[in-house]
C-alpha cells in the first residue's frame, strides 16, 4: 500500500477499497503447463484460483505451484495468445494443463452484427484488433487506434489535440459522408467517437464486405466498425486496475522560410521586376527601413505541448452478475502558444449484466465531459477568410515583432505602408481569441433477454434493448476588442455563446432461433426490428460591445441577438439472418434489411438490402488431405447490397426562408423567398460487393494469412452536385447521382514466436485501392474540387491542372510560344498548350496525378524478453501526390509574405537553370495557376514509425513483495519519424472527398515522449 | 411455453407498425404552402431587394471591380483579385468575380419567383402591378449589371427544374432585348411614388419608381447607341415630362452621404443601413441569409485611408478637377467631395496625414462626416441612378442626333451646381466629336468612383482606338497590361466548368 502513496491523491482514495485476501489452510497444487500446438512448455502462464486473489505463475520451464485454499476450488490458467482455461482440482495435487493458442482458426470468438461467431464460422471480411495491440498508441479519439492495423482500412488525421481524423473503409465509396457506422456494445452512435474513451476498449471488429455488414443494411455502406467494451467476469472478487502516462509533444518538423535579410530582397526584387516602388520597410533608403527585426514564427508560435492519462478500472463479479466500472481522465495540451489546440476528458462507464434462469439482463452507462479549446481561425473578426492557423503562423513576415503594447490587444500588426502583407500574428492572435467546447454526453443502453425455449436440440431467444445517447455541447467563442494593423481589428469585444443537443433513441426487438438437427446441420435464424430517432436543437446567442474590464457573459453585452433551429429524423428497419452450417465444412449466411427512413420522399422511402456469403473449411474435408504445412485454410465468398442515407434533415423538401432582412427608410423589415433548389425525388444510396478471401494458417500455426480480394460499387450516390450558378441557388440540391466502384486486394500476414525467452509476434498488413467514377448524374458533368477534376472514368479526385514546360528564357521563346499573358516575360513558367489552339487558357488543363493513395500498409512488432517487452508499430501509404497549400502560400500565392527557402533558387538573368519562375509582384504570367509545376504537386509516399516501446514488468518475485499483480512501466515515443518526400508536415492529413490530395494546412503531429504505469491489485 | 412464444411474437409485429417516419422541417415553411397570401407576396418582392446588399452586388464588388478597372483609379491593395481586376488581368477562378455572377443571378431568382407566382395569387389589384413591375425592375438591373461587365451571360427568366439548369449563354441581342422589355414591364407597372399608394408598401421610400424605370431603359437604350429611343425616355424625366420630378442637389456631397439618402437628385439607390441604424450581428456578405444579417455596405472601409484602402485616385483624375477652376477661381466643387488631397485636407478623420503623397477617395466614404468609419460598417445608400447622369446622358443622345446646342444646356446644367463657369454658348459650336470629348470629360467628373467609369469607356469604343488606349495607358499604367477582351469581367470557370452550355466571354483567355 506505501508504494501507492505516490499517485495522485484521488488514485490513493480509490485504493482504500481494495480487499486483501489471505491464505488460510493453504493446499499446494503443482504441474506444468504446455502449448496444446507443439507440446512445448509455458513459461510465464498466470494462473489464479477462481473466486480469489491468490495466484503464481508458471517458470521458465513452465512449471507451476501454487497453495490453493481448498482442494475443491478451480484454477483459472490464462496466457496472452492463449486460451484462457478453467480446470477444478478436484482434490488432485498435481495438474498439468496444455493451453492452445487463441488465434487458432475456430477457437477466436467474433463480434458480428447482433451477436457473435466464431471466427471458422465466418464467412464475411470481418477484421478484428485486439485491445490491448490498439493501447499501444495514445489518441484522443478511438477512431485513431484503426490506423495501420488492418487491411482495407485508411485513417487520416491532423496533428491537433481533439482532432477528428476521417477514416475509410475499402476506399471512398461515396461523395459525401465517408465515415463508417461505428457501433459500441450494440449500439449504434450517432456522432463522433471522439467522446468515448479508448481505455475501456476491449476490441473493435470492423466489418467490411455486405454479408459482415448487411444486418446493419441501411447504414452500413460506408464499413462498419464494432466496438466492445470492457465486462466484469463472473466470480470473481473485485480487481482494481490502474494505468496512465505522461508525455511531452514537440512539433518536430519546421518549415524552412527565409530571414529578415532574404526575405526582404525577394519582396523587393518582385516589386522591381513589375516595374513598381518598394515597400517602405524593405526600403534600405526609406527612414522606415526595418533592419532590427527577425522574428522565428516557428520558434515563437510552438511551444512544448503535453499529454496525460489516468485510467482507473474495477471490475469483478458473482456466480450470476459481472460489474466493470472505470474512471479516465486524459488532458492534452497542444503545441501551439496560446489557448488551445487543447483537449480534455473525464470519463466514466459502468457495465453490469445479470443472469438467472431463462431472464438476463445487462446495462451500460456512459458519461463524458470533455473541454476542447480547438483551432479558432474562422472567426470573422480574421477578416478575409484566414486559413488554417498554422498557414498563417509559417508564412508570417520575419519583420514584423510579435507584441506592441501601445494598440488595444497588444499584439503587432502589419502597416500597409511598411510591410503592405497582411499578417496574422498567430502567436499573439491565439492568446487574444478565446474558442471552447464542452461535450457532456450520456450514453446509456439496457437490454433484457429471455430464452423462451432452451433444450437440448434447440434455443429460442428474445431480446429487447434500448439506448439513449444525449450530447450536449456548448461552444464559447469570445473576441475581444483588438487592433492589429491595417487589416484586422476588431472594434467591439463580441461573445457567441451557444449550446447544441443531439440525441439519439433507439429501441429493438430480435428474436433468434437456434437448432441442431441430426446429421451436423445447424440453423441459426435472427429476425429484428428496430426503430431509431434522433435529432439536434441548435440555440446561439450573440453579445457585442463589453465594457472593461471584460466579464464574459452575455448580459453585459450592449447589443445581443439568438438564433436557433432543430430537426429531427428516424429510421424503422426490419432484418433477418440465416446462418447455416454443415459439419463445421459448409457455411452459409443470408441476410435481408429493410429500412426506412424519414430523410426521403414517401415513394423513396424504403429500401431493401439483401446479401448472401459461403464459406468451405477445407481442412474439415475428408475426401482430400491439404499438405500437412497447411493446418488450417477455408475460402470463401460474399456479394450484397448496403444502403446509405448520410445526408441532412428534409432535403427533398423545398422551403421559403422569412428572415431576409431589408430596410425602408430605416426601417428593418423581413422578405421571404425560396433560397435553395431541392430535388424531390431523392432515394437510398445503395453499394453493391463482392468479396473472395481465403483464411490460411500454416507451419505450425505459427504463420496465420488472410487474403481478399473486393470489389464494390455504389449508385445512386447522394451528393450535392454542383449546379450552374444561374438558377441563383447557391447551395447545390443532393440528388442520387453518380456511380462509385472500388476495388482492392487485402493482405494479412502474422508469424507468432511463442516459445523460448524470447517471443515474438510480427503482423503486416497491405492493401490496394483502385477507383473509378462510373457515373456522376445529370449531364455527367466533372466535379472540381481545389486543383482537382472528378470525371467519369477516372478516379475520385485527380489533380488537374496546366502541364509545365519549363521557364522561357528569353523574349523571342515567349513570342514562338501560344500566347500567356500580355505581362508573360522570361522567367515566367512555360505552360503546355494542350489543345494546341495558341493560346494558353483553362482550356489547357490537364490531368496531373493521382491524389488517393494507392496503397496502404501497417507494420507492428511486438516482443518480449523476460521482463522486457517491446513494440514498433509503423504505417504508411503511397502512390499518390499532394498539392499543399503550405507550400504554395509560401512560394507564392501572396507577394508580400514570407518564403520558403526554396524561392532563394528562383529564375533571375543569373541564375537560369532552375524550374522555380522568378519573383514578380501580381504575378501576370499567374505562375501560381494549378500545374505540375516543381513543388506544386508533391510526392506523397511516406512510412511513418507511430510507436516505439519498451516495457519492463516487474518479476513475480517483486511483486509478492508489494502486494501488486501485473505491473509494467514503459517508455514510447509515438510518432518518432516519417520518412516522407512531402514539404508540408503531415502526409496523412484530413481532406474533402473532391480533393483527396489536398493539403489545406493540416496541423503538425507532435513526436510525443511519454512514460507509462500499468498495475493491478 | 407455447403460449408464451405466441406473445412474444405478437409483441414482437407490433412493435413494428408507425408512421413515424413522416417529419416536416420545423423551421420554415414549405414551398407549398407559400406563395399564397398578399402578404407572401410583399416579402417575396422584399427578398429581391435584399438580394441588392451582398458582397456580390452592391455591398462591395459591384462598386469595387467597376472602379477599379476606370482610368480614374488605381489598385492600391494586397488583394490579388482587386488588383488583378484593375489591371485586366484576373483569373476566370476568382472568388470575388463569382460572387458578382453568383449575387446577381440571386436577384434574378428571386425576381423570377415573384413573376412566376404573383401573378396568380389573391392580391389587391394595384399592388399586385406594383410589385410586379419591382420585381421586373431588379431582373432587368441585374441583367444590365451582368450585360455590361460580363458581356454575354444566359437569360433565366422563370424558375427552373432540374433538367433545365444548364442554359446557354445568350446572344448579346437577345440579352438587350430582354433588358429593354423588363425595363419596360416594370415602367407600365410602378408609380412615380410611394408616398401616395394604398396598401402595405405606402410611404415606402426606396422602392423601384417609374423614374427608376424609365431612366434605366433610357440607360440600357443609351448604351445600344439607340439615342433617339434612349432620348423619349430621358424626356420623360426631365423639363415636364410625365415624371419629372428630379433635380440636382445643390451640394454634391449630398448624392454620397448618409444623411441625404433618397434625395430629390436620386432615381434609385440601394438601402443600406449600418448596425446602429438597423442592427444584425451576421455580416451581409453572401450565403444563406437569416434574421441576424446586417445591411452593412463595405465600400467606405474598403476605399477609406481609414480603411483597407484598397485604391487610390489616379494623379490624371485629380488633375483633370483642376483643368477649370469655379466662377469663383476655387476648385470644382465636386472635387472635395469625390477625393482627398493633402492640398485642401489639412486632416484626414481628424488627424495628420500618414502618407503625404497619396491621393484618396472620399466619394462613399465617411470622412468629415459626424459618423466614425467602422470596419466594413457603412450606412450610405449605394446610389444606382442619379438626375445628373440623366442629364448627361440626355445631352449625349442630342449629341449623337446631331443637336449640339441642346445637348450644351445640359452639359451646363450639370457644371452649374459644380460652380463652373457657363460655356453653352461654346459648346453649342462644337461638333459632334468635340462633344464627344467634352463629354467624356463632364463625365469622368461627375461620375468619378461611381461604377460607371469603365463602362462609358467600354461603350464609346476606346479599346477599338489604338490612340485612346494609349491614352488610358497614360492616365492609369494598369491598363498597359489591358488585352483586347479584358475590360469586362471573365465568366466565372466554376461556371464554365459546369455548365457545357455556356460560352467564354472575351475575357477569359
Amino acid at each position: 500500500m506505501k508504494k501507492a502513496t505516490f499517485y495522485a491523491t484521488c488514485l490513493t482514495m480509490f485504493s482504500l477499497v481494495l480487499l486483501w485476501q489471505g491464505n488460510v489452510l493453504a493446499q499446494q497444487v503443482t504441474g506444468v503447463v504446455t502449448d496444446e500446438s507443439n507440446d512445448e512448455t509455458l513459461p510465464g502462464v498466470n494462473i489464479i484460483v477462481k473466486g480469489t486473489m491468490t495466484g503464481t505463475t508458471t517458470d521458465v520451464n513452465g512449471q507451476y505451484e501454487l497453495n490453493a485454499p481448498s482442494l475443491n476450488d478451480t484454477l483459472i490458467f490464462s496466457y496472452i495468445g492463449f486460451q484462457t482455461v478453467e480446470v477444478p482440482i478436484d482434490g488432485r495435487q498435481e495438474i498439468d494443463v496444455q493451453l492452445s493458442p487463441v488465434s487458432l482458426m475456430g477457437e477466436d470468438i467474433v463480434v458480428v452484427g447482433y451477436g457473435t461467431q466464431q471466427r471458422r464460422e465466418l464467412t464475411g471480411s470481418i477484421s478484428s484488433i485486439d485491445g490491448d495491440d490498439m493501447k499501444s498508441y495514445s489518441t484522443s479519439d478511438p477512431a485513431d487506434l484503426i490506423q495501420g492495423r488492418v487491411p482495407g482500412v485508411q485513417v487520416n488525421s491532423d496533428g491537433q489535440p481533439g482532432a477528428a481524423p476521417n477514416i475509410r473503409i475499402r476506399g471512398v465509396g461515396t461523395f459525401g459522408n465517408n465515415s463508417p457506422l461505428f457501433v459500441i456494445d450494440g449500439v449504434p452512435v450517432g456522432t463522433s467517437i471522439r467522446d468515448f474513451n479508448p481505455n475501456d476498449i476491449t476490441s473493435i471488429e470492423i466489418l467490411k464486405d455486405a454479408s459482415a455488414a448487411a444486418i446493419y443494411g441501411s447504414r452500413a455502406a460506408n464499413g462498419v466498425v464494432l466496438i466492445t467494451t470492457q465486462q466484469g467476469t463472473t466470480d470473481t472478487p473485485l480487481q482494481v486496475e490502474y494505468s496512465g502516462y505522461f508525455g511531452i509533444d514537440e512539433v518536430w518538423q519546421r518549415m524552412p522560410v527565409t530571414g529578415r535579410e532574404d526575405y526582404q530582397m525577394l519582396v523587393n526584387e518582385g516589386l522591381r521586376n513589375a516595374g513598381m516602388p518598394l515597400v517602405a520597410g524593405n526600403d534600405p533608403n526609406s527612414p522606415l527601413y526595418i533592419d532590427d527585426i527577425n522574428t522565428d514564427w516557428q520558434e515563437e508560435g510552438l511551444k512544448t505541448g503535453q499529454r496525460m492519462n489516468h485510467n482507473l478500472t474495477f471490475y469483478g463479479g458473482g456466480e450470476n452478475t459481472t460489474y466493470n466500472l472505470s474512471l479516465d481522465y486524459l488532458d492534452s495540451e497542444g503545441t501551439l502558444v496560446g489557448h488551445g489546440p487543447d483537449y480534455e476528458r473525464y470519463s466514466t462507464r459502468l457495465n453490469t449484466t445479470a443472469e438467472k434462469g431463462i431472464f438476463k439482463f445487462g446495462q451500460s452507462f456512459y458519461y463524458t465531459y470533455t473541454n476542447e479549446k480547438a483551432l479558432n481561425y474562422n472567426t470573422s473578426e480574421l477578416t478575409g477568410g484566414r486559413p488554417p492557423m498554422i498557414v498563417d503562423l509559417v508564412s508570417a513576415i520575419p519583420t514584423l515583432g510579435l507584441y506592441d503594447p501601445s494598440v488595444e490587444g497588444g499584439c503587432a500588426g502589419t502597416d500597409q505602408t511598411i510591410h503592405r502583407a497582411i499578417v496574422l500574428n498567430v502567436p499573439c492572435t491565439n492568446q487574444l481569441l478565446e474558442g471552447e467546447t464542452n461535450v457532456s454526453r450520456t450514453f446509456a443502453s439496457a437490454y433484457g433477454e429471455v430464452d423462451i425455449i432452451d433444450d437440448n436440440q434447440q434455443t429460442l431467444t428474445y431480446k429487447i434493448s434500448g439506448s439513449y445517447d444525449r450530447t450536449n455541447v456548448r461552444n464559447v467563442n469570445w473576441v475581444p476588442e483588438f487592433v492589429q494593423g491595417f487589416f484586422f481589428s476588431n472594434a467591439a469585444a463580441d461573445l457567441n455563446d451557444g449550446e447544441n443537443t443531439y440525441y439519439t433513441g433507439v429501441v429493438e426487438n430480435t428474436l433468434t432461433y437456434d437448432r441442431e438437427f441430426e446429421g451436423n446441420h445447424d440453423v441459426t435464424l435472427l429476425v429484428g426490428h428496430t426503430y431509431q430517432r434522433g435529432g439536434g436543437i441548435f440555440r446561439n446567442g450573440y453579445a457585442e460591445g463589453f465594457p472593461k474590464p471584460y466579464f464574459k457573459v452575455l448580459d453585459n453585452g450592449n447589443t445581443k441577438t439568438s438564433s436557433g433551429s432543430e430537426n429531427a429524423n428516424a429510421l424503422e428497419s426490419y432484418f433477418t439472418r440465416l446462418n447455416y452450417n454443415y459439419d463445421d465444412r459448409y457455411l452459409l449466411t443470408a441476410t435481408l434489411r429493410r429500412d426506412g427512413s424519414s430523410r426521403f420522399p414517401e415513394d423513396n422511402r424504403y429500401g431493401n438490402f439483401p446479401s448472401a456469403s459461403v464459406g468451405w473449411n477445407l481442412h474439415n474435408e475428408d475426401f482430400f488431405s491439404l499438405p500437412s504445412f497447411i493446418n488450417q485454410l477455408k475460402v470463401r465468398a460474399s456479394y450484397g447490397q448496403l444502403g446509405n442515407q448520410s445526408i441532412g434533415e428534409y432535403q427533398y423538401i423545398g422551403t421559403i426562408n422569412t428572415s431576409i432582412p431589408y430596410n425602408w427608410n430605416g426601417s428593418k423589415v423581413f422578405g421571404a423567398t425560396q433560397t435553395q433548389v431541392v430535388n424531390t425525388e431523392i432515394q437510398w444510396e445503395t453499394k453493391t460487393t463482392a468479396n473472395i478471401g481465403i483464411d490460411a494458417r500454416f507451419l505450425k500455426n505459427m504463420f496465420d494469412l488472410t487474403a481478399e480480394y473486393y470489389s464494390s460499387t455504389t449508385s445512386d450516390i447522394l451528393v450535392a452536385v454542383p449546379i450552374p450558378n444561374t438558377t441563383g441557388a447557391f447551395d447545390p440540391p443532393t440528388v442520387n447521382a453518380g456511380e462509385l466502384r472500388n476495388s482492392g486486394l487485402e493482405l494479412a500476414l502474422s508469424y507468432n514466436k511463442m516459445q523460448g525467452d524470447f517471443t515474438f509476434d510480427i503482423s503486416a498488413n497491405f492493401s490496394t485501392l483502385k477507383n473509378e467514377v462510373l457515373a456522376l448524374g445529370g449531364n455527367d458533368e466533372p466535379i472540381y474540387g481545389v486543383g482537382t477534376k472528378t470525371e467519369v472514368g477516372g478516379e475520385i479526385g485527380r489533380h488537374f491542372g496546366h502541364k509545365v514546360e519549363g521557364i522561357f528564357q528569353s523574349q523571342e521563346e515567349i513570342d514562338n510560344h501560344a500566347f500567356q499573358n500580355n505581362g508573360t516575360a522570361p522567367g515566367d513558367l512555360k505552360f503546355k498548350d494542350v489543345n494546341e489552339d495558341g493560346v494558353i487558357n483553362a482550356d489547357d488543363r490537364t490531368y496531373l496525378g493521382s491524389g488517393l493513395p494507392k496503397y496502404t500498409y501497417g507494420l507492428n512488432f511486438t516482443g518480449q524478453y523476460k521482463q522486457f517487452d517491446f513494440t514498433v508499430f509503423a504505417s504508411g501509404m503511397g502512390g499518390h501526390k499532394i498539392n499543399s497549400r503550405i507550400y504554395r502560400y509560401l512560394m507564392l500565392t501572396s507577394d508580400y509574405l514570407n518564403y520558403h527557402e526554396d524561392m532563394l533558387d528562383r529564375w533571375t538573368p543569373e541564375n537560369r537553370d532552375t524550374n522555380i519562375p522568378r519573383r514578380v509582384v501580381n504575378d501576370p504570367n499567374n505562375n501560381g495557376r494549378d500545374s505540375d509545376r516543381e513543388g506544386w504537386l508533391q510526392n506523397g509516399t511516406f512510412l511513418r514509425i507511430n510507436t516505439v516501446a519498451v516495457g519492463y514488468s516487474l518479476p513475480q518475485s517483486v511483486r509478492e513483495m508489494v502486494g501488486v499483480k501485473n505491473t509494467r512501466v514503459y517508455f514510447q515515443v509515438q510518432n518518432l519519424y516519417s520518412f516522407q518526400h512531402y514539404k508540408g508536415y503531415n502526409p496523412d492529413f484530413t481532406a474533402g472527398t473532391f480533393e483527396p490530395g489536398y493539403d489545406n494546412g493540416s496541423y503538425p503531429k507532435p513526436r510525443s515522449f511519454m512514460v507509462g504505469l500499468e498495475i493491478g491489485f | 411455453m407455447k403460449k408464451l412464444t405466441l406473445l412474444f411474437l405478437t409483441l414482437f409485429l407490433f412493435a413494428g407498425c408507425s408512421d413515424e417516419l413522416n417529419l416536416t422541417n420545423p423551421n420554415e415553411p414549405t414551398t407549398d404552402t407559400f406563395w399564397q397570401t398578399q402578404e407572401d407576396a410583399v416579402k417575396g418582392v422584399t427578398a429581391i431587394y435584399a438580394a441588392l446588399l451582398n458582397d456580390g452586388t452592391y455591398m462591395r464588388m459591384i462598386p469595387a471591380l467597376t472602379d477599379g478597372r476606370g482610368d480614374d483609379f488605381k489598385a492600391d491593395t494586397p488583394w490579388p483579385d482587386l488588383w488583378q481586376v484593375a489591371a485586366f488581368n484576373i483569373p476566370a477562378t476568382s472568388g470575388p468575380v463569382a460572387w458578382v455572377w453568383d449575387g446577381h443571378y440571386i436577384i434574378i431568382y428571386r425576381a423570377n419567383q415573384v413573376l412566376q407566382y404573383v401573378p396568380e395569387m389573391d392580391v389587391e389589384p394595384e399592388l399586385k402591378e406594383r410589385l410586379l413591375g419591382q420585381a421586373y425592375f431588379l431582373r432587368g438591373l441585374a441583367y444590365f449589371n451582368l450585360a455590361i461587365n460580363f458581356y454575354e451571360v444566359p437569360l433565366v427568366l422563370e424558375p427552373q427544374e432540374p433538367s433545365e439548369y444548364n442554359v446557354p449563354t445568350a446572344s448579346e441581342e437577345d440579352l438587350w432585348a430582354q433588358i429593354h422589355s423588363d425595363f419596360q414591364e416594370a415602367q407600365s407597372r410602378l408609380p412615380v411614388s410611394y408616398n401616395d399608394v394604398t396598401g402595405p408598401d405606402q410611404g415606402q421610400i426606396g422602392r423601384a419608381t417609374v423614374g427608376a424605370a424609365t431612366g434605366m431603359l433610357g440607360k440600357s437604350y443609351l448604351y445600344r447607341e439607340r439615342w433617339s429611343e434612349a432620348a423619349t425616355e430621358f424626356e420623360k424625366l426631365i423639363d415636364g415630362g410625365p415624371y419629372a420630378v428630379y433635380e440636382l442637389m445643390e451640394d454634391f456631397r449630398h448624392n454620397f452621404d448618409v444623411d441625404h439618402e433618397n434625395n430629390a437628385e436620386s432615381l434609385f439607390e440601394v438601402q443600406f443601413g449600418s448596425i446602429e441604424q438597423v442592427g444584425g450581428s451576421v455580416a451581409n456578405y453572401g450565403g444563406e441569409p437569416n434574421g441576424n444579417w446586417q445591411q452593412r455596405s463595405s465600400i467606405a472601409f474598403t476605399y477609406s485611408p481609414e480603411g483597407y484602402e484598397d485604391f487610390l485616385v489616379t494623379d490624371w483624375i485629380y488633375q483633370a478637377f483642376q483643368q477649370e477652376m469655379t466662377v469663383e477661381g476655387e476648385f470644382d466643387r465636386r472635387l472635395q467631395p469625390t477625393i482627398m488631397s493633402r492640398e485642401y485636407d489639412e486632416t484626414v478623420y481628424g488627424h495628420e496625414w500618414n502618407y503625404p503623397g497619396d491621393i484618396y477617395p472620399r466619394k462613399y466614404t465617411n470622412e468629415g462626416l459626424p459618423q466614425p468609419e467602422l470596419r466594413e460598417d457603412s450606412g450610405i445608400n449605394y446610389r444606382v441612378l442619379r438626375f445628373s447622369d440623366i442629364l448627361l446622358m440626355y445631352a449625349e443622345t442630342q449629341n449623337e442626333l446631331g443637336n449640339q446646342a441642346v445637348a450644351a444646356q445640359y452639359i451646363q446644367r450639370v457644371r452649374d451646381r459644380a460652380g463652373l463657369p457657363d460655356r453653352v454658348a461654346e459648346f453649342s459650336a462644337f461638333s459632334q466629336q468635340e462633344m464627344r470629348d467634352q463629354l467624356a470629360h463632364e463625365r469622368a467628373l461627375e461620375f468619378a468612383i461611381e461604377a460607371i467609369r469603365i463602362h462609358d469607356i467600354i461603350r464609346w469604343g476606346w479599346f477599338d482606338d489604338p490612340a485612346k488606349v494609349e491614352e488610358l495607358r497614360q492616365r492609369d499604367s494598369e491598363f498597359d497590361s489591358w488585352a483586347p477582351g479584358k475590360q469586362y469581367l471573365p465568366i466565372p470557370q466554376d461556371e464554365l466548368d459546369v455548365n457545357p452550355n455556356l460560352e467564354p466571354n472575351p475575357a477569359n483567355n
